[in-house]
């Protein structure tokens, strides 16, 4: 299959563990996706912005504080968590 | 500084991320602030739970725009959002909302001035090109805790500008020179805080080495997340050193994300994240481009301040400051407009004022007020003038009195002095404390021409008259003894200069 990208790649960078058969099953879809797509890069359209797509300032929020949800909230939703903080694996990135 | 072989030249780039002088974070109307408990400043847009939509902080946009314009960037007509895309528990959404295709600043340049011979003199200066800037959310904060890490996402989605530069520095003091330049530029117009204790400015550092003379850069490393100019000072001249080492023994570099270690002095690899330079960007769906109108760019045109190095040159050239007073006021803009205040009250003696100022006030300053922590150590953090005890035509007429001969210079120190205490002003003090000079001109006629005619003066008379004009001043010493000190020096000056003939 002639594929611009590698399945095993993208499922490692999305930490999804396929089967074979979903490998195979989602590298043609996402084929199919990429020709939608590379049908409209093809396209002979003018290299403008999207007007549709553009605002204003008027779309700008103003520096106001608003509410936030307290550590409990926040904690809660969690797996886990401790003293306030949302406990994780250990991620390290010091010197080790 | 001059630690790198002749033949090598270092090529250094920096990554600074800024966070901006805002209320609100940048895409979420949540507070933030330094020293919150954990997850106290979070809501449901900066978590990205499902259902909100982030809405830009207009605030954020416009101190963008205010960088750009103080760097002589050309604003951009629009500018959008894209997502960045990896998992990182630093991280609440799984991507990060930064920019990459239409940053909100392109271009610009920072004028940077490097370090003189000796304090008095001006170094040389340069321009360091910017590449851009982009408006990002800054990510939590992790600490590591036994066999778990733990998360603290109030730091998330704080407005965070990545200013970019080309690789125009050469030396680990240019790269100095360029971060207190920066600095304050950032300060000065308002756009950020700079506080390096509450980790308000980071910076990553790009080097590479290579044969002095070759046009093509040598592999690059970048050492990430340096929070001090000492930092970035000593990291350049440890990887430059390492580099030449590899090179020399006839290995290659190795294009590598390092880290710092401050306390040890010395670099380290990284574990990269993994495939971390794999972050499948593309634009974020949930923000619309955003055009940048004309009139806002004009609007902020205005508050760009006068750059620090034009304000230092019109010091040095139409006021005639002395270098030195005029550098330590320019890096601190309510100091330097104070001075020009106090300027515009006695206009004819820049220089007297300015030492006043760049000297004694800036000592009782700091002293009264207790120094708060800035991103360069090697400067002291800013003063506060708000609780100034003395007003700038206060400061004014302490000179006026001094340039008038009212009092002498040391005289004017007790009174300075006095005036930081109380606030009174100079000449309340003056007359209170009996110090105004002796101007009686008679008496003191006579105990001039008493000096002039003890012969242990004879040799300096000698010399004054065959052309020497400082010989003159050891004749002021023994009359301002007679007079106790109370003698005004000009008054002393004209006579001498009368009778010496």
């Amino acid at each position: 299959m002639a594929e611009g990208f590698d399945i095993d790649h993208l499922a490692k960078l999305a930490r999804l563990s396929l089967t074979a058969e979903e490998k195979a099953l989602y590298s043609s879809q996402l084929n199919q996706i990429l020709g939608h797509f590379q049908a409209l890069a093809d396209a002979d359209l003018p290299a403008t912005i999207d007007d549709a797509r553009v605002v204003n300032e008027d779309a700008l929020r103003s520096d106001e504080p608003g509410l936030v949800l307290g550590a409990e909230a926040v904690t809660r939703i969690a797996p886990a968590s401790r003293d306030g903080q949302i406990s994780v694996p250990r991620v390290v990135d010091d010197e080790s | 500084m001059s630690n790198v072989p002749s033949d090598w030249e270092v090529v250094i780039g920096l990554e600074v991320h800024v966070q901006l002088h805002t209320r609100a974070k940048v895409f979420a109307s949540s507070p933030w602030g330094f020293g919150k408990a954990p997850n106290e400043q979070v809501d449901p847009v900066v978590l990205g739970l499902p259902g909100t939509l982030p809405v830009v902080n207009r605030e954020a946009v416009e101190k963008s725009i205010l960088f750009g314009l103080v760097v002589g960037s050309s604003v951009p007509e629009h500018c959008s959002w894209d997502r960045k895309n990896y998992f990182y528990p630093d991280n609440p959404k799984n991507y990060q909302l930064t920019q990459k295709d239409f940053p909100v600043v392109v271009g610009g340049q920072v004028e940077i001035e490097l370090p003189g011979a000796s304090r008095n003199v001006m170094g040389e200066h340069k321009f360091i090109r910017i590449h851009h800037a982009h408006l990002e959310e800054d990510v939590g904060k992790l600490s590591h805790a036994g066999s778990g890490s733990l998360v603290d996402y109030n730091r998330a989605g704080v407005p965070l500008l990545e200013i970019v530069t080309e690789p125009d520095l050469r030396s680990s003091a240019e790269a100095e020179a360029f971060l207190r330049s920066l600095v304050a530029m950032l300060t000065q117009a308002g756009v950020a805080d700079c506080d390096m204790e509450k980790g308000q400015l980071r910076c990553d550092c790009n080097v590479s080495i290579r044969r002095r003379g070759a046009d093509k850069l040598g592999t690059r490393t970048e050492t990430k997340n340096l929070n001090s100019i000492s930092s970035v000072r000593d990291t350049v001249i440890y990887e430059t050193a390492r580099q030449i080492r590899e090179l020399e023994a006839g290995r290659s570099i190795t294009q590598e994300t390092r880290g710092w270690n401050a306390e040890l002095g010395r670099g380290y690899v990284l574990r990269d994240k993994e495939d971390a330079h794999d972050y499948r960007y593309f634009p974020d769906p949930d923000i619309p481009t955003l055009k940048i109108s004309r009139e806002t760019v004009a609007r902020l045109a205005k508050l760009v301040p006068e750059n620090l190095y034009d304000r230092q040159r019109r010091y040095v050239e139409k006021l005639g400051l002395p270098y030195t007073a005029a550098s330590v006021l320019v890096n601190d803009r309510a100091l330097a407009e104070w001075f020009e205040l106090a300027v515009a009250a006695h206009p004819t003696n820049p220089s007297g004022i300015a030492n006043l100022v760049a000297n004694d006030l800036l000592r009782d300053l700091a002293a009264s007020a207790g120094a708060a922590g800035s991103f360069d150590e090697a400067v002291p953090a800013q003063v506060s003038l708000s609780s100034c005890p003395i007003k700038p035509a206060q400061l004014a007429g302490l000179v006026k009195l001094t340039d008038e001969a009212v009092i002498s210079k040391q005289q004017a120190k007790e009174v300075f002095a006095e005036m930081f205490k109380t606030g009174q002003d100079a000449a309340a003090i003056v007359d209170a404390k009996g110090l105004r000079q002796n101007s009686d001109t008679g008496e003191l006629e006579k105990i001039v021409q008493e000096v002039i005619a003890d012969p242990a003066v004879a040799k300096s008379i000698a010399e004054y008259r065959a052309g020497n004009e400082k010989a003159i001043n050891a004749l002021k010493g023994p009359i301002m003894k007679r007079t106790q000190g109370k003698a005004n020096p000009v008054l002393i000056d004209q006579l001498l200069r009368k009778f010496l003939g």
